[in-house]
């Protein structure tokens, strides 16, 4: 009896420790259940039965719970992108798509709740500029948004598409950066016959590539370069835990099994 | 214990076991003594009539710490009460889903929960229990319940027609009971039911009453807790 | 009994709750560590008094051996549910707090409402 008794209480102490060293409120929680456990058995062997009844039922049971009723999802991870078809698109009332699947995922790692603005591709840069948003998406290429942003490594290697046509141009490259959100322009260009000198990126060119491209000439320009999300600068806790989440993904094969729901 | 600044958290770690040493070593525990204090068990267990010395103690001779203790849980769910309160239903959030085993098994837990939880309220001055453990026994078996059916249904059915009602009625009758010794002329706080045997289940006056009404106003209170937990979260 | 009791145990345990309530930032485990100060202190007065050798105060109909001094039972029995009470009404203004400012940092929370007063 007295040595199962010491045998407890020298626990006690390492249990309480672990429980407030750990990083993740969840593992703490639950840490703190066992600790009332092991403190009402500690209870029992010191001949205070009404007492260790309380305390296991109270400690172990509804504080445990309570507990983790209160820490629901307790911060928002703040998204802006522009629409692109197949990787961040509406869906009726909701979102959907690729990078959408993944942010979920993301933020469902975090404990956080996700928020998606769609918003215009130049307002992308300038809010993640500006770190009113946590990451910038909407199929955005690597080494093209400019400085003051920091970008993950590349998620999904891409293509870049040149879809030319000789005459006037009425739609034309807006900067000498890569890939834009100007999607509907470029579709309205195309379904008018006008002419057009755009790059796009793989999924923005299987959107138009849907459309009747008789008349324009598409040359796939050279080079690899990859799709990437990007984030304020300063950022580096968060570039490092998206950029493990997502080679994470990549290894377990879910990357491919959700790039063949998106985008095929 | 991140990202904070290394001497405050190393100051802080020294100051901390200074104090804990200093309060290990100033105190000087030599052990339980030996004798015991002017209290006898013995005439303990004989005054009051009840065979569980720890309910003889917080049920007859500290009866006022006891109501008051009440009243201040009731203040606390009360005020858990107020601030969950005005905030409407969230949007639902997915919960478990409805999953058979989880039915089944609380089908099978929730018959002995409940026993076990009139037993010890029933029980207390007798074996083990009382009052606070056996109403939050009983309410862990309706958590558990609410976890399987779903937190809606069982708000539904026993939150707003049943319970709510008779929260308040219960902090009275308690009350009541305290004064009520007033109208056989003794003094209030003492036994209005008659002491029997030391021992069986007819003794000890009115400790049974007061486990009763203890239970039920622990076992709302704690529902009370859990519902509004449950309905600010959205669902389980 | 000898060194490890339960009165040492509770004082260290008081310690390592002060140490987690002053160090950790965030606002749940702050909360945690609160109740293992009250769980500490509970235990002290349980095994203030507490005999290897005693029997549970309990009138088994027997005799009485020695029995375990009752009165700290009654005082923490209901002190212990009244803890879960005052618990739960912490976590209240906690989840207040949290859907306010979106973060249980309690620094940040501090910035942010600083920055508000100051506007």
């Amino acid at each position: 009896m007295t040595i199962a008794r010491g045998a407890l209480l020298v626990l006690l102490p390492v249990i309480a420790i672990l429980a407030l060293t750990r990083r993740r409120r969840l593992a703490a929680i639950i840490a703190m259940g066992l600790f009332s456990l092991i403190l009402a058995g500690v209870y029992l062997l010191a001949h205070a039965p009404d007492v260790a009844i309380t305390e296991a039922s109270i400690g172990a049971a509804l504080v445990t719970f309570v507990y983790v009723l209160a820490i629901r999802r307790t911060g928002r991870l703040v998204v802006v992108g522009t629409e692109v078809p197949g990787l961040l698109q509406r869906e009726g009332a909701r979102v959907g798509g690729l990078e959408h699947e993944i942010l979920a995922g993301f933020a469902r790692h975090l404990g956080l709740d996700l928020v998606v603005r769609l918003v215009s591709r130049e307002d992308v840069v300038a809010a993640v500029a500006q770190g009113e948003a946590d990451i910038g998406g909407g199929g955005l290429v690597a080494g093209g948004c400019g400085e003051g942003v920091l970008e993950t490594r590349g998620y999904l290697p891409t293509a870049v598409f040149r879809v030319s046509r000789a005459g006037q141009r009425d739609v034309e490259q807006r900067s000498d950066e890569l890939a834009r959100g100007y999607l509907n322009d470029v579709t309205d260009a195309v379904r008018g016959g006008k002419g057009l000198d755009v790059s796009l990126d793989l999924a923005r060119f299987v959107c138009v590539s849907r459309l009747d491209l008789s008349g324009y000439v598409v040359n796939r320009l050279p080079g690899e370069c990859d799709y990437t999300f990007i984030l304020p600068s300063g950022r580096e806790e968060m570039q490092r835990r998206l950029t493990r989440y997502l080679e994470g993904l990549r290894e377990s094969g879910e990357l491919d099994r959700a790039v063949g729901r998106h985008l095929t | 214990m991140r990202r904070f600044s290394m001497p405050f958290a190393v100051w802080a770690t020294l100051f901390v076991t200074l104090f804990c040493g200093l309060v290990l070593f100033a105190f000087d525990y030599e052990g339980p003594r030996v004798d015991s204090l002017g209290l006898s068990s013995e005439s303990l267990a004989y005054d009051t009539g009840a065979a569980n010395l720890v309910s003889a103690i917080y049920l007859n001779i500290r009866l006022y710490d006891t109501l008051l203790e009440v009243l201040v849980f009731s203040v606390a769910v009360l005020g858990v009460h107020f601030y969950l309160g005005p905030r409407g239903v969230e949007e639902q959030v997915e919960g478990i889903p409805e999953s058979h085993v989880i039915r089944t098994s609380a089908g099978l837990l929730l018959p002995v929960i409940v026993v076990l939880g009139i037993h010890l309220v029933l029980f207390g001055h007798v074996s083990p229990g009382g009052g606070f453990s056996g109403g939050v026994v009983a309410a862990s078996g309706l958590l558990l319940c609410a976890v399987a059916l779903g937190a809606e249904a069982v708000g539904r059915r026993f939150h707003e027609t049943f319970l709510e009602r008779i929260e308040w009625g219960i902090l009275l009758s308690i009350l009541c009971l305290a004064c009520a010794p007033l109208a056989l002329g003794r003094l209030p706080l003492t036994d209005v039911l008659p002491q029997g045997q030391v021992g069986s289940l007819v003794s000890s006056g009115s400790i049974v009453l007061y486990n009763v009404l203890i239970g039920l106003k622990v076992f709302i209170g704690t529902w009370v807790i859990i519902h509004f937990f449950m309905r600010h979260r959205g669902e389980i | 009994m000898g060194v490890l009791n339960g009165v040492t145990v509770a004082i260290i345990l008081f310690g390592i709750g002060l140490l987690g309530l002053i160090l950790r930032r965030d606002l749940v485990i702050k909360l945690l560590a609160l109740g293992l100060i009250n769980s500490s202190t509970i235990l002290c007065l349980v095994s203030l008094n507490a005999r290897p050798d005693g029997a549970p105060p309990l009138l088994q109909g027997n005799g009485l051996g020695a029995m375990v001094d009752p009165l700290p039972h009654a005082l923490v029995l209901s002190a212990i549910v009244i803890n879960f009470a005052i618990l739960a009404l912490a976590l209240v203004f906690v989840m207040l707090l949290v859907e306010r400012y979106h973060t249980t940092d309690s620094r940040r929370i501090e910035e942010e409402v600083a920055r508000e007063e100051g506007e």
